[in-house]
């Protein structure tokens, strides 16, 4: 385990020293502090229930948005930055397996997205001053997006491994998200009852939807940890495969 | 210690390595030497397990590396040719990362990197971030990181490549201090390195093993006719007439100049005819001024044997050779 924990904490502290990082952090803040206050400001009538609040924040568009392109972002160096460089030699003749890489790297960049997300906190505390906030649907709320975080940053991990090139990783990356995002989206297209049912367990809009409102489902919970699995997955398969190319 | 058994590798149908065997024997460094391209930084891949191999084994203190490669990985500290750290970590860290890595216990952590900053000489930098050092210092930071958990077999890629003069030096002093405690398969195209550091010499060339052994005994076997070179005081023109003469002569040229008179002579494999010349020497009252055996270099063998390797299949590929002793003799200057 403590070749593990050597890579993520390695991962995790390395975002720091690139600007990139930085400037993801500081538009996510930005971005997030408008996406506040605007919501805040269109929901200001004493008429609007609370939890509106909290299940709106979670599951509008523009969340949606800055996930992928967070997730697209961090996911785009994990492997590709290292084999470009070939620093990758080195560590995979360590006693490590390239499994325990693909999972520490996976783990430091996800880790770096809920360090993005960290700041949000402030706001349940912020509103907790002016009334009550139900802890339960905002907690929940947070795990969804911890979720489909960690769901996207190992879409976009495995881009990374099939490329040496921090770009096409991240356009691959995206492509990955999207489709990710789109396969239960389709739930909408079908007609046929049973097909819509089915795919409704891929659809993670109806995912956010269910944690905003504090419905920690396990179908939810398996969907998104066996996806993330099954990338890794790929991921350690695409590392073995390209190591040394 | 480290056993390599018949190891091939060919990329889309280019052979690259073609079966190649050899041991290196327990605190013993062997030199893998070869030109440019001819297929030692693919071996070693291979060695190390990063590179799967087409066909061979490899095993390290008689692990297999590709049937059990973390548990034969323990044994092993590579030096990768690229050496590409991390420019963000600093000294001290990535070397503790590294000892973390290869599941160095965490109590033995701060003493283990303390004794591999300290044996590479990188103390004085143990605190900048690597990306701000020179090559060389960064070179030994890489080593540092390499043999942090003590493994028994280093496998270093051409580690005084790009170094200046005195950084070489230094480099090639650590690493015959390594020897004490581990077993070494150094890579170079560097010909006096080989004499300079390593126990054993292994050729290879177009990926095939063309010659094995120590740097003398290739020498030896490889030198076509032992040579002597006799000074005479004065001008002697009959000298090379006379000592053509002397049993297990081959060849004698006299070259006559600023009062002397050299002559070098080549003889039959076996004969020692020092004594020989000496004698007639003294017989006719010249003053012997030098006798010196004329030995092949290890840079002629080298050069020999490629040559020879690629004149068998000249027809085939554009000759290498031409490459080899210019890069020799670059490292002469430096």
């Amino acid at each position: 385990m403590k070749p593990f924990f050597a890579i993520v904490r390695r991962e995790f502290l390395s975002y720091f020293f690139s600007p990139l990082a930085y400037v993801v952090l500081t538009a996510s803040l930005v971005m997030n502090g408008i996406l506040f206050s605007g919501l805040l400001q269109a929901l200001n009538s004493p008429e609007t229930p609370r939890s509106m609040f909290w299940s709106l924040y979670f599951t509008n568009v523009f969340f949606w948005i800055f996930i992928m392109a967070q997730s697209m972002i961090i996911a785009m160096r994990l492997l590709a930055e290292e084999r470009k460089s070939g620093s990758i030699e080195a560590l995979l003749t360590a006693p490590v397996s390239e499994a325990v890489v693909v999972a520490g790297k996976f783990t430091g960049g996800w880790f770096f997205l809920l360090f993005l997300w960290l700041p949000t906190i402030l706001y349940p505390v912020l509103l907790s001053r002016f009334g009550a906030v139900d802890v339960g649907p905002v907690a929940s709320g947070y795990l969804g997006m911890a979720l489909v975080g960690a769901l996207f940053v190992s879409a976009g991990t495995f881009a990374s491994a099939i490329t040496k090139n921090q770009i096409v990783a991240a356009i691959v990356g995206f492509v990955f998200i999207i489709c990710t995002f789109f396969v239960g989206v389709f739930q909408s297209f079908v007609n046929d009852p049973e097909m819509r049912d089915r795919l409704s367990y891929l659809n993670l809009l109806e995912h956010m939807d269910d944690f905003s409102r504090g419905i920690v489902d396990t179908r939810r919970l398996v969907y998104t940890l066996s996806m993330v699995v099954f990338f890794l997955f790929l991921s350690t398969r695409a590392l073995e495969a390209n190591k040394g190319k | 210690m480290l056993d390599v058994q018949g190891l091939s590798k060919s990329f889309f149908g280019a052979v690259a390595v073609d079966n190649v065997t050899f041991r290196v024997e327990s605190g013993e460094i062997l030199g893998f030497l070869g030109p440019n391209g001819a297929g030692k930084t693919t071996t070693m891949r291979m060695i190390t397990g990063f590179l799967p191999p087409s066909a061979g084994r490899v095993f390290l203190d008689g692990v297999d590396i590709h049937e059990k490669p973390i548990a034969a990985k323990k044994h092993l500290g590579y030096l990768p040719e690229t050496l590409a750290l991390y420019p963000e970590m600093r000294v001290q860290e990535y070397v503790k990362f590294r000892a973390q890595l290869c599941g160095v216990p965490s109590r033995e952590i701060p003493d283990r990197c303390h004794e591999a900053i300290e044996k590479c000489f990188v103390d004085d930098v143990a605190k900048k971030p690597i990306g701000t050092l020179s090559k060389g210092y960064r070179q030994r930071v890489g080593l540092a990181g390499a043999l942090v958990h003590r493994p028994k077999v280093l496998i270093l890629d051409e580690p005084t490549v790009g170094l200046d003069p005195r950084q070489i030096v230094k480099v090639r002093e650590l690493i015959r201090n390594l020897k004490k405690d581990h077993t070494i398969l150094l890579s170079t195209h560097i010909l006096p390195e080989v004499e300079l550091v390593c126990d054993r010499v292994v050729i290879i060339d177009r990926g095939r093993l063309v010659a094995s052994g120590s740097p003398e005994n290739l020498r030896q076997q490889m030198s076509q006719a032992p040579g002597l070179t006799a000074v005479v005081k004065g001008e002697v023109t009959e000298a090379d007439t006379v000592l053509r003469e002397i049993p297990g002569v081959l060849r004698a040229a006299r070259i006559g100049a600023g009062g002397e008179t050299r002559i070098l002579l080549d003889c039959e494999k076996g004969h020692d005819i020092r004594e020989a010349v000496f004698r007639e020497a003294v017989t006719r009252n010249w003053t012997l001024l030098e006798l010196t055996p004329r030995q092949a270099s290890l840079e002629d063998v080298f050069v020999r044997l490629v040559t020879q390797v690629n004149d068998e299949d000249r027809q085939k590929t554009l000759p290498d050779a031409e490459e080899v002793p210019e890069e020799a003799d670059g490292a002469k200057e430096s």
